[in-house]
């Protein structure tokens, strides 16, 4: 029989499953979709701002974190020590790297990334992919943004525009879209794929060359290729004679794409089955315990069965909450519940970049020290085999504090370390 | 202060100013039409869209009634284009099965010319697949859709061609009132340029106050009391076309008993509810609730379809001496207020009441009355004379795509969900005057779809910042705003037709070319709404308000989805520029979180406070 049922694919069951795998369990992930990964950045963001109403963005992470779980006992990030938090990290840069899709953080060990957003605004960023990386603003270099022309998704004036009002050297160029197709209605994605080819990528550089002045680094859209995306990146490079880097775009995105594709790959070679398509609609339990959680497919449901299971079906963004007129909000699977204020309105604030956040955000599934789902009530765990990680937990807001994946990893891996007895019991 | 000088000046840039202009116009007079934001930012942009055949209101309200057929009729041809010719059933639930309103209902439509045919239930379920199977009775009527935004704009270029001088985003701060001779006489208003802060002086014969639900105030500024009655409507948009005609209940005009298609949705409406302030109108949770238990009483389901928006308008009702307190016992009938007479004050009218459809008629009787105070006999010329773009006749559901496919245009779209594409946002920025993305939206749908500007937004920043930049390079104009405004193309005819806002040539050449045509406001980097930061922040504000009171189900996460993109992949709550705000900043912002009562909350709880 399975031992570990992960339910959802995102970069928090992903982990958890990896992590299982390296445990010696037999591990299964079944998921609706592809999770969150296909939307993001491709960066793993570990606390980009704290308190959230800074306009600075958080330098060293780890360090933030002690005072963020100081004043929020019931974050996420307080479940798991600082040497867990580090090894959860860990865990995914050697998973990344084994993936083939290395992730760095800055030179200077523990601080975060600045790297440039789609609008010319700073990210703060704990590692990033290595095509990301040369766009750090805090390096001196001065830096030629480059569009395509035609392209709806990218707009190099404006990233070099605001970019300027931060201090930092850019200019703004355009090349033909026509250097990596003559078809005019093709998102990024189509276009990381088309410059797989050698040839592209060849136009592509004797393009850029002509473009560059010495001594600048060039930002470009994040379409540097697929499955060939390092060689690309590599080859460009050694053509242009000048750093690169890749700015993540609007949805669906390239960098987080690449990014789950080859997680999901290193996984299944290492024996994990992904089976996604598959929506979970319901389970059976018995005596605190979950026997099987249901399945529905084209054919007829299906029942899994398994000794554990691990919910990481991500919040309302992932699916796992869902939610109706009356102001109900509510777990989807096993009807877990939730810190959520079950009234529409006191759901949300009335301004949409509101520093606080929205509340109906902000809350989830509470857990306790191992990332079991507790009757608040009670404190006790509501099934005896049931464990939740990522963004199904409460007390946090990841979008805002921007720790989406950090609170991915470094839950999914300690929910499944506490799960086979793998570490000592959080404290806080 | 730049002074200028008009015979005639309006007030208000919604339908009814717009028709005043127009008809001014083609009378001969100067005029000048003042707007305090854009066009149709009042109630015009905030209604149902629906262009009555009159059959809503033939029993309660005749007079209403016979005027909106009458109009009907005429905005048919003069305003095709503006239109969709999608007819309307009145449709007997079981609710009113008893009642013998049916009856009344046929008789009275008969009495007044509405034509009105009953038709078998059976034939009304082929052509509505989705209405409720359990009517009894249907009657037809020439209802229609109308684009009121589309409606205005094009009324206005009318105007314009006849000469009118139009100037949005300028508010009156005052109006010029002469006591020398012991009379009182209007000469004309000092509004403000809410752009470059600038007061102007406009001189006028004669001043036409069409500010709607703000009549009563402006009216205020000249010492005469008009007590407009504010009958807030609220509506609810659903992300499918569930209907393709207008569903109406075959009752008393009531709340939730109208299905409007508009374009790529349809509109539940509408409530109606007296409140205090025309400019900040909250939706309580349970307007959206009811709108939707009413909607199921026509189209069983609707409820769970996924909701788009919420919104409000406000009426302009007016009734001389009205004492009751439900503004739906008020007459949709025009009312035409004239304040020599009533208040002694020369120089001064008022024309308010009515509804979209008759905003042509309005303004008919108030320019008529203007020309007897000017001593002029001029005949009103609108109802005879199209205006541009009519010629298109009416649009239909599959225009835009059927025209981004024939000319090959996928690739140029900006906003998937309404097929705006590049070349037609890019146009009506520079076309018109253009102050904020909202302004962009009334004119080409931009980020009106299921995802309500979450893909759109940025591209529109990304392509105006663009043309700013182009424009930046050319030299400043040394027009005033208002010369710049007035000079301005404003071709709007055709503004939502992708077919006709084609870049010739590959989107490469175009741009290497750099043709890129002339200066508009937005382009404009003396202004403060040139900044794409702040055109970015206040737009998804401005939806934000919109969505707020609707988010649960699968719109809630697309609104989870929005903030990944903004805050997430963009970090756009920490740009640059934090500081600027432009003149409807402010606007978009609401005080308090709607729905701070719970939805189980009685409506006649709610009147009290609004009423208060």
């Amino acid at each position: 029989m399975t031992q570990l049922i992960v339910i959802g694919a995102g970069l928090t069951g992903l982990m958890a499953a990896h992590t299982a795998a390296q445990a010696g369990l037999q591990v299964r992930i079944i998921a609706k979709g592809m999770g969150a990964n296909h939307w993001h950045a491709g960066t793993v963001d570990v606390l980009g701002y704290h308190p959230r109403d800074s306009r600075q963005p958080v330098r060293r992470p780890l360090e933030s974190r002690d005072v963020l779980v100081a004043e929020q006992p019931g974050h996420p990030y307080a479940r798991v020590s600082p040497e867990e938090m580090q090894a959860g990290l860990e865990a995914f840069t050697r998973l990344a790297q084994e993936a083939g899709l290395p992730h760095r953080g800055s030179d200077e060990p523990g601080r975060n990334l600045l790297l440039p957003s789609p609008v010319g605004a700073a990210r703060p960023a704990f590692l990033a992919p290595e095509a990301q990386l040369a766009g750090e603003l805090g390096r001196d270099e001065p830096m030629l943004i480059v569009g395509f022309q035609g392209l709806r998704d990218f707009y190099p004036q404006l990233v070099a525009e605001n970019l300027g009002k931060q201090g930092v050297t850019a200019r703004a160029a355009f090349l033909p879209l026509s250097l990596v197709t003559r078809e005019r209605d093709r998102n990024h994605v189509q276009l990381a794929k088309l410059l797989d080819e050698p040839e592209r990528v060849a136009g592509l550089g004797r393009a850029l060359r002509g473009l560059v002045k010495p001594g600048e680094r060039v930002g470009l859209p994040a379409i540097l290729g697929f499955q060939r995306h390092r060689e690309v990146l590599a080859s460009l490079v050694e053509q242009v004679g000048a750093p690169i880097f890749e700015i993540p775009t609007l949805p669906p995105s390239v960098p987080g794409i690449r990014l789950h594709t080859a997680l999901a790959r290193r996984l299944e070679a290492l024996g994990v089955r992904i089976e996604t398509g598959m929506e979970v609609l319901g389970f059976h339990g018995e005596d605190g315990r979950v026997l099987w959680v249901e399945t529905e497919t084209a054919a007829r449901p299906l029942k899994h069965r398994a000794e554990r299971f691990l919910l990481a079906t991500g919040g309302v963004l992932g699916g796992g909450f869902q939610s109706d007129h009356t102001g109900r909000i509510w777990e989807g699977i096993f009807h877990l519940p939730l810190t959520l204020p079950q009234e529409r309105s006191r759901w949300f604030r009335p301004r949409f970049l509101d520093p606080a956040g929205q509340p109906v955000f902000q809350g989830g599934v509470p857990v306790n020290g191992n990332f079991q789902p507790v009757d608040p009530a009670s404190g006790q765990p509501v099934f005896a085999n049931l464990w939740a990680a990522g963004n199904t937990l409460a007390h946090a807001d990841p979008i805002h504090e921007r720790s989406l994946e950090g609170v991915a990893i470094v839950t999914g891996v300690a929910a499944v370390k506490a799960m086979v007895g793998d570490r000592a019991p959080a404290n806080s | 202060m730049p002074t200028l000088e008009t015979e005639i000046l309006v007030i208000g840039g919604g339908a009814t100013g717009a028709g005043v202009a127009w008809d001014a116009a083609l009378r001969g007079f100067q005029v000048i039409l003042v707007e305090k934001r854009d066009l149709t930012h009042g109630t015009t942009g905030r209604y149902h869209g629906l262009v009555h055949s009159g059959g809503r209101y033939v029993v309660k309200d005749p007079k209403s009634a016979a005027e909106c057929i009458h109009e009907n009729r005429i905005l048919r041809r003069t305003h095709a284009h503006c239109i969709e010719d999608t007819g309307g059933f009145f449709v007997v639930t079981p609710e009113e099965a008893e009642s013998d309103y049916p009856d009344r209902f046929q008789a009275a439509c008969d009495e007044i010319g509405i034509p009105c045919t009953e038709i078998p239930v059976a034939e009304a379920l082929r052509r509505e697949p989705l209405l409720n199977p359990r009517i009894s009775r249907v009657f037809e009527v020439p209802d229609a859709s109308a684009d009121s935004f589309l409606a205005t704009h094009a009324t206005v270029q009318a105007a314009r061609m006849a000469g009118a001088r139009i100037l949005i985003y300028h508010q009156v701060e005052a109006l010029l009132v002469d006591e020398s001779n012991g009379q009182r006489r209007v000469q004309g208003a000092q509004v403000r340029d809410m752009v470059s802060g600038e007061l102007v002086t406009i001189r006028a014969d004669m001043t036409i106050n069409a500010a709607g639900a703000w009549a009563g105030q402006i009216a205020a500024l000249a010492g005469a009391e008009v007590r407009i009655i504010p009958g807030k409507g609220t509506m609810v948009a659903m992300n499918h076309r569930l209907v393709n005609t207008v569903i109406n209940r075959c009752k008393m005009p009531s709340d939730g008993d109208i299905i409007v298609p508009i374009h790529t949705i349809v509109a539940i409406g509408t409530t109606d509810e007296k409140v205090a302030d025309p400019e900040n109108l909250r939706i309580e949770p349970w307007e959206v609730q009811l709108m939707l238990e009413e909607g199921e009483k026509l189209v069983p389901g609707i409820s769970r379809a996924r909701v788009l928006r919420a919104w409000a308008g406000v009426r302009p009702l007016y009734q001389e001496n009205f004492t009751g307190q439900d503004s739906r016992d008020v007459t949709r009938s025009l009312a035409l207020l004239d304040h020599p007479s009533r208040d002694g004050i020369q120089g001064f009218l008022t024309i308010t009441g009515g509804k979209w459809t008759t905003f042509r008629m309005m303004a008919e009787k108030a320019v008529d009355r203007a020309c007897q105070h000017l001593g002029v006999e001029r005949p009103c010329r609108t109802a005879d004379t199209p205006v541009p773009g009519a010629e298109q006749g009416h649009y239909w559901l599959g225009h835009r795509l059927h025209e981004i496919e024939e000319a090959r245009l996928q690739g140029e779209l900006v906003c998937e969900c309404e097929l705006v594409t590049r070349a037609m946002l890019e146009d009506a920025a520079r076309n018109n005057p253009t102050v904020t993305l909202d302004d962009l939206r009334r004119d080409v749908r931009l980020g009106m779809g299921p995802c309500q500007g979450g893909f759109c937004t940025y591209r529109a920043v990304g392509i105006l910042h663009e043309l700013a930049a182009e424009n930046r390079t050319a030299p400043v104009t040394p027009e005033s705003p208002q010369e710049e405004i007035a000079n301005s193309p404003w071709e709007v005819a055709y503004l939502q037709s992708p077919g006709r806002h084609v870049r010739t040539g590959s989107p490469q050449e175009v741009l290497e070319s750099k043709v890129l045509g002339p200066a508009s406001p937005v382009t404009d980097p003396r202004t403060p709404v040139s900044n794409p930061n702040l055109l970015l922040r206040d737009f998804l504000q401005e939806r934000w308000k919109g969505v707020v009171p609707v988010l649960w189900g699968r719109q809630l996460k697309q609104e989870r989805l929005d903030e990944l993109i903004y805050l997430g992949v963009m970090n756009a709550d920490h740009l640059p520029d934090e500081e600027l705000a432009s003149p409807l900043t402010d606007f978009y912002l609401f005080d308090t979180t709607p729905g701070e009562t719970s939805p189980g909350t009685t409506p006649s709880g709610q009147e009290k406070e609004a009423s208060a």
